[in-house]
C-alpha cells in the first residue's frame, strides 16, 4: 500500500516506522527538517520537508497514486485541510486525521472525514484505569 | 469633596444597600443627584435589543429596593435599567452622558480559583472612567 | 445583518471598523488578550477573547442568528475551518475566508466556503492590468470558482487573426463571448472574423485558461 504521513511528530514517525516495517511504501512529510531524526535508522521510506496544506508538496510526496493518507501534525486546522485536499481534491481512497478538539472532530466526522480525537480517546483509556 | 452627580452600579447584592446610603449621604451635602442602573447583560445569542423578561422583572426589583432604601434616608434617586453586551463600557458610557463626578461601586470580596478576583467591570471602569471611583469593598467574611 | 469576524488582527480591525460604521452587528473572535483589549478601547464592546474555530466559542458567539461570518486570520487553515464550521454546524448563509496561499481559492471553494479573499491574486490582477504586454487579464471569477471571465488582447501577430470564429480551435469549456474591435463590441457568431489588435471578452475554466491564451495569441 501507498501511504502518505503529514508531521513527523511521535506518532507520525512510529506509524511510518510501523508501516515501513509491515513493507508499505511510505512517504512522510514535515516542514521542519530536524522532526525527521524520530524516523528509524533502517527507514525505507521517504521523508520529505514541505507543507501538506500545499497540493504542490502533496504531489511530490506521491499523493496521487497513494491509497491512504493520515494527517497528523499539532494543529488540528491544519490536519483537517490536509485531510481534505486528500480526500477532495486527489481522491485518496482511505484519509484519516487527528483532531483533538473533540466537538470539531465531531462536526468533521459528520461531514465524512475519518478522525481520531487522542483527546477523548485517552481521556477515556484513563478513566477505565482508574475506574477498572 | 466636590460632588453633585453621583453614579451607583447595582447587581441586587447586599453591599448594593451601603453604597446606594453613602451615594445619598455624599450627594446630600450639595443636594445632588443619584442616579441607581441595573445593567442586563446580553448574551451574543440574542441581539442586544431582545426583551429579555426575567432579566426585566429581576432589574426592575432590585432598583425598587435602591428607591426603598434611599427613602429611608428621605432621599429620592433616579434609577435606570440597561442593557448592553458588557457591564463595564455600559457603566462608562452612562456615566459620560450624565455627566456624573463620581461613580460609587460596591462589590464583594470574592475568590475565584482559589484567588481573590476583582472581575472585569472594576479594572474596566477605574481605566476608563473619566470622573472619579470610589470603590467600596465589603469585609471577607 | 449580524456579523462575526474572525481574526482581530490588522484586516479584521480594519474591517469591523468600517461595518460597525455601516450601522452592522459585528463581532470579533481573537485569540490574543493583548489584541483583545487594545480593539475593546477603541471599538467598544465588539471582541470576544477565543478561538473562532471551537465550536463552542462559535455557539457562545450567537453565530446561530449570524449572517455572515468573515475569517481573516494570518492562516489559511484556520480561515478554512471556522467558515465550516459555521457553514455546517451553525448553518451561517454566507462565509468568506480570507487566502494567503492563491492555490487555496479553488480548494476552498471545492470545500464549500462561499466567497475568498486572496490579497495575492488581488496584487496580481493589478499588475496583470498595468502590464500592458500581458495578455490575458482576469475580470470575475464567478461562483463556484468553476468558471472566470477574462479578457485577451490578440496581438498583432496572433495566427489566428483574421479567421472566422469557428475555424479557432478553443479548449472545451470556453466560449468567445464579446469581441471589441475597430467598429466597437459585438457578440461574435461562428462567421464573425477574429481581428487583430481586438480585445475578447471569454468565459473559460480556471484550468484551461492558459491553453486558451495559447489558442487566441497563436504561441
Amino acid at each position: 500500500m501507498n501511504v502518505v504521513i503529514m508531521g513527523c511528530g511521535r506518532v507520525g514517525a512510529q506509524l511510518a516506522a510501523l508501516l515501513d516495517e509491515d513493507g508499505h511504501k511510505v512517504a512522510i512529510l514535515d516542514m521542519e527538517p530536524y522532526s525527521f531524526r524520530r524516523l528509524p535508522a533502517n527507514f525505507q521510506g521517504t521523508a520529505l520537508v514541505g507543507d501538506g496544506t500545499d497540493e504542490d508538496s502533496l504531489k511530490r510526496a506521491g499523493i496521487e497514486e497513494a491509497d491512504a493518507f493520515v494527517a497528523v501534525t499539532q494543529g488540528d486546522n491544519r490536519n483537517v485541510m490536509a485531510a481534505q485536499i486528500a480526500k477532495h481534491i486527489f481522491n485518496v481512497p482511505k484519509v484519516v486525521c487527528r483532531i483533538y478538539d473533540p466537538l470539531r472532530e465531531e462536526m468533521y466526522h459528520t461531514l465524512g472525514l475519518e478522525t481520531i480525537s487522542p483527546t477523548t480517546v485517552g481521556a477515556r483509556l484513563l478513566r477505565d484505569v482508574i475506574v477498572g | 469633596m466636590e460632588v453633585t452627580k453621583v453614579l451607583v452600579p447595582v447587581n441586587g447584592e447586599r453591599v448594593d444597600e451601603e453604597v446606594i446610603k453613602l451615594a445619598c449621604t455624599i450627594a446630600r451635602r450639595r443636594k445632588g443627584k443619584v442616579y441607581v442602573v441595573y445593567v442586563i447583560q446580553v448574551k451574543r445569542a440574542l441581539p442586544l435589543d431582545a426583551e429579555i423578561e426575567s432579566e426585566t422583572q429581576k432589574g426592575e426589583k432590585i432598583l425598587k429596593r435602591a428607591e426603598r432604601i434611599a427613602g429611608e434616608l428621605d432621599y429620592q434617586v433616579e434609577t435606570e435599567l440597561l442593557q448592553a453586551r458588557e457591564v463595564g463600557p455600559a457603566l462608562v458610557d452612562e456615566a459620560v452622558e450624565r455627566g456624573v463626578d463620581l461613580i460609587l461601586m460596591g462589590i464583594n470580596y470574592k475568590k475565584r480559583f482559589g484567588e481573590f478576583n476583582l472581575g472585569s467591570t472594576v479594572p474596566y471602569v477605574l481605566k476608563n472612567a473619566p470622573c472619579r471611583v470610589l470603590l467600596w469593598r465589603e469585609p471577607i467574611e | 445583518m449580524y456579523i462575526i469576524v474572525v481574526g482581530g488582527g490588522k484586516v479584521g480591525y480594519y474591517l469591523s471598523k468600517t461595518l460597525l460604521s455601516e450601522g452592522h452587528e459585528v463581532l470579533i473572535l481573537e485569540k490574543d488578550a493583548k489584541k483583545c483589549e487594545a480593539i475593546t478601547e477603541e471599538l467598544g464592546s465588539v471582541i470576544v477573547r477565543g478561538d473562532g474555530c471551537e465550536a463552542r466559542t462559535l455557539a457562545d458567539a450567537g453565530t446561530e442568528r449570524a449572517d455572515m461570518l468573515i475569517a481573516v486570520t494570518n492562516e489559511d487553515e484556520d480561515n478554512l475551518v471556522a467558515c465550516q464550521v459555521a457553514k455546517y454546524k451553525f448553518k451561517v448563509p454566507r462565509t468568506i475566508a480570507r487566502i494567503n496561499n492563491p492555490k487555496n481559492e479553488r480548494i476552498f471553494k471545492k470545500l464549500g466556503i462561499d466567497v475568498t479573499v486572496s490579497s495575492t491574486n488581488l496584487i496580481l490582477e493589478h499588475i496583470e492590468e498595468e502590464v500592458p504586454t500581458h495578455p490575458l487579464v482576469h475580470l470575475l471569477t464567478l461562483k463556484g470558482g468553476s468558471l472566470e471571465i477574462v479578457e485577451v488582447k490578440i496581438p498583432q501577430n496572433s495566427s489566428v487573426a483574421g479567421k472566422r470564429m469557428k475555424e479557432i480551435d478553443l479548449p472545451p469549456g470556453s466560449v468567445i463571448c464579446l469581441m471589441i474591435g475597430k467598429w466597437g463590441a459585438q457578440v461574435p457568431s461562428g462567421d464573425t472574423i477574429l481581428e487583430a489588435e481586438a480585445q475578447v471578452i471569454a468565459v473559460t475554466r480556471p484550468e484551461a485558461e492558459e491553453a486558451l491564451r495559447a489558442a487566441l495569441t497563436g504561441s
